[in-house]
């Protein structure tokens, strides 16, 4: 009994060290901006544009069908990349000001 | 009872194969209907187990049903007559699927209409999604104008070539 | 030990309550530095856990092993006797046991994940807090309601009662493993779900970490229900494999609806459509799960595999009503974040493949829901209780499962969007004729070969099914494999690899989707197993010496009939040659036993599985001559459901290996351009 009563009590004095000794710095991650966001769209719709690339080239997809869903995933894509280009012009000045 | 639930089904069945062969097999062979009505009935010994596949040693109920079912076949009952008579002595959990009266029409039911109505709705909601207004793209990303876009469509095209 | 044991699982608790408080409060006080630190506490309180439950888990097995039988649990379920693995084993054969093994396992995985923590660390907070409150709930139920490490009441007994004889076969040393890992992991979406959706997460990268998360926990919950159906198979002796009984189904809803979601998630990645569906889907997988708990746990529905009656379905009635409680609350409260981006353009496209393949899978939960609580419901209202048995699950299931085969096959050739007619017919005229072909070529070949071949659909409903699916499986195989050949096509044509290196690199590059099409190929085996079904034969007879038994094109002759005794347990069995055209081609053995510590019988049948079909011998009992009574089945095909589940397991270990990355034209200057005047500005 005394043994396990033992055992026990150091089981938890190490928990609650490793809990709540904490030295050194926490991991916060970055902060999620708009454009990271945008960046995850980005490459969403050009996985989709090399998706369709792909399956037009594999034969799957009548030329009709390509050109009308390529202009408008690239239209997606470029609405997205001038956004993209916009937040970092203004964000750049600041930058190499500083 | 019997005779109008297997009517229904049988006619479902029709309906499904679409061939005017619709004639089952079974009907004469008394070994081959003690299969088929065995494979409809429940052990009641309590180990839910379909009649013909339990075989847990030292089963108090099924040797005792599986005579009586071959008797029943050999002296030539109808199925529903063989049926009817399980449920007698057994009760109905002896019946391995719900009849077609009664509530028990319910449980046959509901995964019809629950199939009808899901179809209906998945129409509906592409019909409906069809109709939404123009694709937004991202929260709040607005296509820029003219020849600008036309320099990021490039871009987007170049960067995706295989 | 149980004090070691009982200690542990007190700690794990307190712990578990902390890393829930402190967690919530410092979600609660977000940007404040401070908070962050109580906050880094909970998540590594929510470690310290995992080390916790794994005593309590150690000391457990360790009671057995060193047969505590001053242990109830131990006492229940272990005897001196029992060969080790099965000691192992307790810790899943018994109610207490289960549940503190799911713990283990939810708190494993709760350990990975607060591991992980890096690849998104406000999420991955957000997960950790409601992880911690599940966790809080099984730990109190298996430390409060269900503890087991309780002692035994009287004198200290001398043996165990043994494992039940039915559990003493080497699949359930991993079946159970497996299911629960499927069950619990279920968890961990539903955290990140219900995370994402509390904290409004901007974008879709929540959902591609849970995605993959679902997908390891969707590859081991098939594992544990093919290694249930195949453990069903080889030990019940009742020559089938799948009986649709209420436990059975309990395992198949989360599946199902586990699997809708894999599907739909692809609409949310691709698409930024059916976020609130999907977020729904996860909620309902995890819900269904812990529904399949409460089924087996509470008694509340009679099953053949059902633990004990006992009160801690009360538990589990509370925790699903307040789990519900939350969703909806957060739901409700947070749902203008799930807007969706995109309409859908045209009736013809991926999108509405795949809103056609969530309905057949919701319809088929439904039904199988359905039929598992009708019996209750009958009760309820018309009084008497009726069976809902595999005729029922059969004749409803089926033609619902046939058209998502068929969808299998049409689903992934049509393209996003809108496809055209044109695109159709090209995409589907050649595997529609080659499945054609395979079908009439089953239909018209002679009977005599046996096994499926010489199928008349016109002559039985189950034949027309048999028929419809392997027609539908020669489809599906066609679509996937003309999907390899015309990708392989385009890398070989750009990299003059030659085609099989070509469809290689072609699935590394994709691995997602190539692996996906595997697992479909898997199913396709799978099924073509199943069809196998509606040709099954058996006979029984009693068997003398030198009696002959014809069943199929099989001679079975009964060469002799034994006994033979060892301390676990007692065993009668017959030796039968098999005969086939005449000629000797091997002997069977099957048996019955009784386990000696459980007073206990039971049978262990024979199976000679061949890629056409099993013959299956069950030993079941001795006529009043002594003389063995031999039952026999023929099961066409049953071996493919095996080796699909092989290959279904194969193509979601393939899924989830990261993809090579594609090689991309990357220009960079042109932001360094761009960059140079401004900074010169």
């Amino acid at each position: 009994m005394i043994l396990e009563l033992t055992c026990a009590l150091l089981i938890t004095a190490a928990a609650l060290l490793y809990v709540f000794y904490l030295p050194g710095r926490l991991y916060l991650g970055p902060e999620k901006t708009r454009a990271s966001y945008l960046r995850e769209r980005k490459d969403a719709v050009y996985e989709n544009l090399r998706d369709l690339n792909f399956e037009y080239k594999a034969g799957k997809v009548p030329d009709a069908d390509y050109h009308s869903l390529k202009s408008s995933l690239e239209d997606e894509a470029a609405a997205l990349l001038a956004e993209i280009a916009r937040l970092e012009d203004a964000a750049a000045p600041r930058k190499t000001r500083a | 009872m019997m005779v109008r639930s297997n009517s229904i089904r049988r006619t479902l069945h029709c309906a499904l194969v679409s061939l005017a062969v619709c004639i089952f097999a079974g009907a004469g062979d008394p070994s081959s209907r003690f299969t088929e009505i065995g494979h409809q009935l429940m052990c009641i010994c309590g180990c839910g187990q379909i009649l013909l596949e339990c075989n847990h040693v030292g089963c108090p109920s099924s040797d005792s049903m599986r005579n009586e079912l071959m008797a029943a076949v050999t002296r030539g009952d109808s199925d529903s007559l063989v049926q009817q008579a399980f449920v007698q002595k057994y009760g109905p959990t002896v019946l391995a699927a719900p009849t077609t009266a009664g509530f028990d029409r319910a449980a046959w039911i509901m995964p019809i209409v629950a199939l009808l109505l899901g179809f209906g709705i998945v129409i509906l909601i592409v019909r409906a999604w069809r109709n939404r207004p123009e694709p937004m793209l991202a929260d709040g990303v607005h296509a820029s104008p003219g020849a600008e876009l036309e320099k990021f469509r490039e871009q987007a095209r170049q960067e995706t070539d295989l | 030990m149980a004090v070691i044991g009982d200690f542990a699982l007190l700690l794990a608790l307190a712990l578990s309550v902390y890393s829930f408080a402190a967690g919530l409060l410092a979600l609660l006080s977000a940007e404040d530095s401070g908070w962050a630190r109580v906050g880094e506490t909970a998540r590594r309180a929510g470690i310290v856990v995992f080390g916790a439950v794994l005593l309590a888990a150690i000391a457990l097995v360790a009671s057995a092993f060193r047969d505590d039988f001053s242990i109830a649990y131990i006492f229940h379920h272990s005897n001196r006797d029992l060969p080790g693995p099965y000691k192992f084993a307790v810790l899943w054969s018994g109610q207490e046991g289960s549940l503190l093994f799911w713990a283990l396992l939810l708190s494993g995985y709760g350990f990975v994940l607060r591991l992980r923590y890096k690849t998104d660390p406000r999420l991955f907070a957000y997960a950790s807090v409601i992880l911690a409150a599940v966790q809080v709930f099984f730990l109190s139920l298996v430390y409060f309601a269900a503890n087991p490490f309780g002692l035994i009441e009287g004198p200290l007994r001398a043996d165990g009662s043994g494992l039940n004889p039915l559990l003493q076969y080497p699949e359930m040393v991993i079946h159970p493993p497996m299911l629960y890992l499927g069950y619990v992991g279920f968890t961990i979406p539903f955290a990140f779900a219900l995370g994402a959706l509390i904290m409004k997460y901007p974008g879709e990268k929540w959902i591609h970490i849970t995605r993959r998360w679902t997908m390891v926990t969707w590859g081991f919950l098939t594992c544990g229900i093919f290694l249930g159906s195949h453990w069903a198979y080889s030990v019940l002796g009742w020559g089938g494999y799948w009986g649709w009984d209420p436990v059975e189904n309990a395992s198949l809803m989360p599946w199902l609806v586990g699997t809708a979601f894999l599907h739909s998630v692809m609409m949310q990645e691709k698409r930024g459509m059916l976020k609130v569906w999907n977020m729904w889907l996860v909620f309902a997988t995890f819900w269904l799960a812990i529904l399949g708990t409460f089924l087996t746990r509470s008694g509340i529905i009679s099953s053949v595999h059902a633990f004990a009656q006992s009160s801690i379905g009360t538990w589990f009635a509370w925790f699903l009503a307040v789990s519900f409680a939350v969703f909806v609350f957060f739901f409700v409260k947070n749902k203008s974040g799930l807007r969706s981006e995109h309409k859908l353009e045209a009736l013809v496209s991926r999108e509405s493949s795949f809103l056609f393949n969530n309905l057949l899978f919701l319809l088929l939960t439904l039904d199988v829901l359905w039929g598992t609580w009708f019996p209750k419901i009958s009760e309820l209202v018309q009084g008497n209780k009726v069976t809902v048995g595999a005729p029922f699950y059969n004749r409803v299931a089926i033609p619902v499962a046939l058209l998502l085969l068929l969808l299998t096959a049409v689903g992934p050739l049509l393209a996003w969007r809108k496809t055209s007619f044109e695109s159709v017919k090209r995409n589907f005229l050649w595997p529609t004729i080659g499945a054609l072909v395979v079908a009439l070529f089953v239909m018209f070949t002679p009977a005599g070969w046996g096994s499926i071949f010489g199928l008349k659909p016109w002559h039985d409903i189950s034949y027309f099914y048999s028929l419809m699916t392997i027609f539908l499986s020669a489809l599906v195989t066609f679509t996937v494999a003309s999907e390899f050949y015309r990708g392989g096509r385009v890398i070989s044509e750009k990299t003059g690899q030659g085609m099989f290196a070509s469809m290689v690199q072609l699935t590394h590059r994709n691995t997602r989707r190539y692996g996906g099409y595997i697992v479909h190929f898997g199913v396709v085996l799978a099924m073509i197993g199943f069809s196998g079904a509606a040709l099954n034969q058996e006979k029984e007879m009693e068997m003398g010496y030198g009696d002959h038994m014809q069943i199929s094109n099989y001679d079975l002759v009964c060469r002799s009939y034994t006994q033979d005794d060892n301390p676990n347990q007692a065993s009668e069995w017959a030796l039968i040659d098999v005969y086939q055209g005449g000629q000797k081609i091997g002997t069977m053995t099957p048996q019955r036993l009784f386990y000696k510590a459980s007073q206990q019988a039971s049978t262990k049948p024979d199976i000679r599985q061949t890629f056409k079909e099993d013959l299956y011998l069950v030993y079941e009992g001795q006529n009043d001559k002594g003389q063995p009574v031999i039952k026999a089945h023929v099961n066409p095909m049953v071996i493919w459901i095996w080796i699909g589940a092989w290959v279904i397991v194969l193509g979601t270990g393939l899924a989830l290996v990261e993809p090579a990355p594609v090689p991309v034209t990357v220009r960079v200057p042109r932001m360094v351009e761009r960059a140079a005047p401004v900074a010169g500005d």
